[in-house]
């Protein structure tokens, strides 16, 4: 479903060069759980926001769902991204001033094809499935980081992406948060046969995975199903 | 940029004032209820003292439209004549003559040169207040001779002393007094003072009144001259129609024909051109306060959810209900803060109309109109959005990598 040819991402600055992606060719499957790995400033995020429609590549193609991603201009990315992407960032990103249901509810107030009762249900509906249907009225900043990951997770599945994106969701959480993230993230993926592609760089996670892709200066050092890759 | 963008977009706005920060919002509605009224505030004292001013002319001067001698006539003659035209037109209340004749007076020890007018006391009724603005004794009756009556200013205070009198008097005439009029011409009189006016117009009230028929005694000419004669309209008469109408009926051939207005911009041309100039600068101030000041707050607000909004973009939240979201932002304060400014200017010209700044030319109090309130809304309304819009358009546009990468 998701299809990656030769892609490759060249910043400049000034004189230097930086290789951030250096010819990445992959294919992700839907229902796949699929980890990024590798070490700080391998290329992750890059390749990450290339696959979400948040950069352009310096070349190569991306074909999502069989539409090349790279002939859309702004405002169907935009689109692309609100009907068919779902997203988690490392620190959350909360809108602050809106309640835990406004923020989920968000990007479903502005689809054309939900009406506000279905709006309602559906935050509704994740609100409970990540626990925190209780909180519903509550400010981001009275929650712990775990609980504001996980209304970020909630907020990423109102729409029921087709692809849900995770750049480290786990690195400003404890290890027991992280758990809970990560087991939301499995059941989500296991249950509504979710596509997901997570980058972590944290060795326990890859125990989540179904498939660890693992970067290295921008290039693919190893593609397996967990437990065969190196 | 549909409904439900719009939706999200004003959802945004409203919850950033209602949870942000608390004192922010208070101060910028502050400041912008303050640039309003800072905006509207000179103008409309100036508007106030022209309109005291005004209505003291119209009052106690030249009526509505004014018939003066032509030039090199020291009079209008034949005024019996022009009167019943004029008194015969439409539109016209009422035409009165006055003559005017230089005296000393003279009360005990004092000597005090005025100005005595001679008027008809029953026409003048219909022309000005005079007779209603009486603090002793009574008005002048039509045919009265031997009897004036004395501004306040000039009948005095017997408590307050010559040398540290304001303005020169006959140190406390009261009704019933007698006072010696020299009119220069040889003909010297002792008038009983049948009674005592204040108008708050000083040219009036420096003057004493006495009735055509006794000025008559004193110089014939009153009797058919009159240094000029003073035309009231009808209510809903314009003075333009009045005075076209005095020209029409060839009352040009007899004097010269202008309206309050065509006098007063003549003498007051240079002081309405100087209050334009300090209106428009502290209209121009408010503006640019008010400008910036949005412009300080949205950019701040901006500057700070930079990150948040890359994210927001991220999610697929397009880039027109980021702008939007300031922009209502700045819709709010600015309409909330143009209300805190009416509110204030509104107060303001209550508590003036009470309490006017007096001095002895005019009077000041807040002459606002809704067409000031209005004018003014719509001015600081226009500059507040576009000092919001500038920054939120810029931020919108921001790239989402940079914007995250932060
Ligand atoms: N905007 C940018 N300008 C220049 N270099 C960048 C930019 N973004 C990322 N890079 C570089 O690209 C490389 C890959 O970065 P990134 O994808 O963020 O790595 P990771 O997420 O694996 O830590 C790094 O060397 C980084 O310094
Ligand atoms: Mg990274």
């Amino acid at each position: 479903m998701i299809i990656i040819e030769n892609l490759k991402k060249i910043y400049r600055m000034g004189d230097v060069e930086v290789n951030a992606l250096d010819g990445v060719t992959l294919d992700i499957a839907k229902g796949e759980f699929l980890g990024i790995m590798g070490a700080s400033g391998s290329g992750k995020t890059t390749l990450l926001h290339m696959l979400g429609l948040l950069d352009e590549p310096t070349s190569g193609k991306i074909t999502i769902d069989g539409v090349d991603v790279g002939r859309l201009n702004d405002y169907e990315k935009t689109q692309f991204r609100l009907y068919k992407l779902g997203y988690v960032f490392q620190d959350y990103a909360l809108v602050p001033d809106l309640t835990v249901m406004e923020n989920v509810s968000l990007p479903a107030m502005l689809r054309l094809d939900r009406t506000e009762e279905q709006t309602h249900a559906g935050s509704f509906e994740v609100l409970q499935k990540i626990g925190l249907c209780d909180r519903r009225d509550h400010l981001p900043r009275e929650l712990s980081g775990g609980q504001q990951q996980r209304v970020s997770i909630a907020r990423a599945m109102v729409n029921k992406p087709d692809i849900l994106f995770a750049d480290e969701p786990c690195a400003n959480l404890d290890s027991e948060n992280s758990r809970l993230v990560l087991d939301l993230f499995k059941e989500i993926n296991e249950e509504f046969h979710q596509t997901i592609v997570m980058v972590s760089h944290e060795d326990w996670h890859k125990d989540y995975f179904h498939r660890i892709i693992r970067l290295k200066d921008g290039k693919i050092i190893s593609d397996g199903s967990n437990g065969q890759s190196a | 940029m549909g409904k439900k963008e719009l939706k999200v977009a004003f959802l945004l706005a409203l919850r950033s004032l209602q949870r942000g920060s608390r004192s922010s919002v208070i101060l910028t509605i502050l400041i912008i209820g303050m640039c309003f009224t800072n905006m509207i505030f000179l103008p409309s004292m100036f508007n106030g003292i022209g309109q005291s001013i005004t209505k003291q002319v119209v009052d106690y001067e030249v009526g509505n439209v004014l018939v003066s001698p032509k030039s090199g006539d020291k009079y209008v003659a034949d005024i019996g004549a022009t009167l019943d035209l004029i008194n015969g037109m439409p539109g016209v209340e009422r035409a009165t003559p006055h003559f005017t004749k230089g005296a000393t007076l003279k009360y005990r020890q004092r000597v005090l040169g005025v100005t005595v007018r001679a008027i008809s006391p029953n026409d003048e009724k219909s022309v000005s207040p005079l007779y209603t603005k009486m603090v002793a004794g009574s008005y002048l009756g039509e045919a009265d001779t031997g009897e004036v009556i004395i501004g306040r200013p000039v009948a005095g205070d017997a408590s307050i002393r010559q040398e540290d009198e304001f303005q020169a008097s006959l140190g406390g005439v009261r009704v019933g007094d007698s006072i010696n009029i020299d009119y220069g011409n040889g003909y010297v009189k002792d008038y009983r003072v049948k009674g005592i006016y204040f108008t708050g117009w000083s040219q009036a009230d420096s003057a004493v009144y006495v009735t055509s028929t006794d000025m008559a005694m004193v110089d014939p000419k009153a009797l058919d001259n009159a240094d000029y004669i003073t035309v009231k309209a009808k209510p809903g008469y314009s003075e333009q129609f009045i005075k076209n109408e005095l020209l029409a009926y060839g009352v040009g051939g007899t004097g010269k024909v202008q309206t309050t207005a065509d006098l007063l911009s003549k003498s007051m041309g240079r002081a309405l051109q100087s209050f334009a100039i300090i209106n428009m600068v502290s209209l121009v101030v408010s503006i640019i306060i008010t400008t910036v000041v949005l412009f300080i707050v949205i950019t701040i607000k901006t500057i700070s959810s930079r990150k948040q909004i890359g994210i927001l973009k991220a999610i697929g939240v397009d880039k027109e209900v980021i702008m939007h979201n300031y922009g209502f932002q700045v819709i709010i304060l600015g309409i909330l803060g143009i209300i805190l400014g009416i509110f204030l200017t509104l107060v303001l010209a209550d508590y003036m109309a009470y309490n006017p700044i007096v001095t002895p030319e005019w009077s000041a109090t807040l002459y606002v109109t809704p067409m000031d309130l209005l004018q003014n809304s719509v001015i600081l309304f226009i500059a507040a959005i576009v000092a919001g819009y500038v920054p939120a358009y810029q931020i919108s546009r921001e790239d989402i990598q940079t914007a995250m990468r932060t």
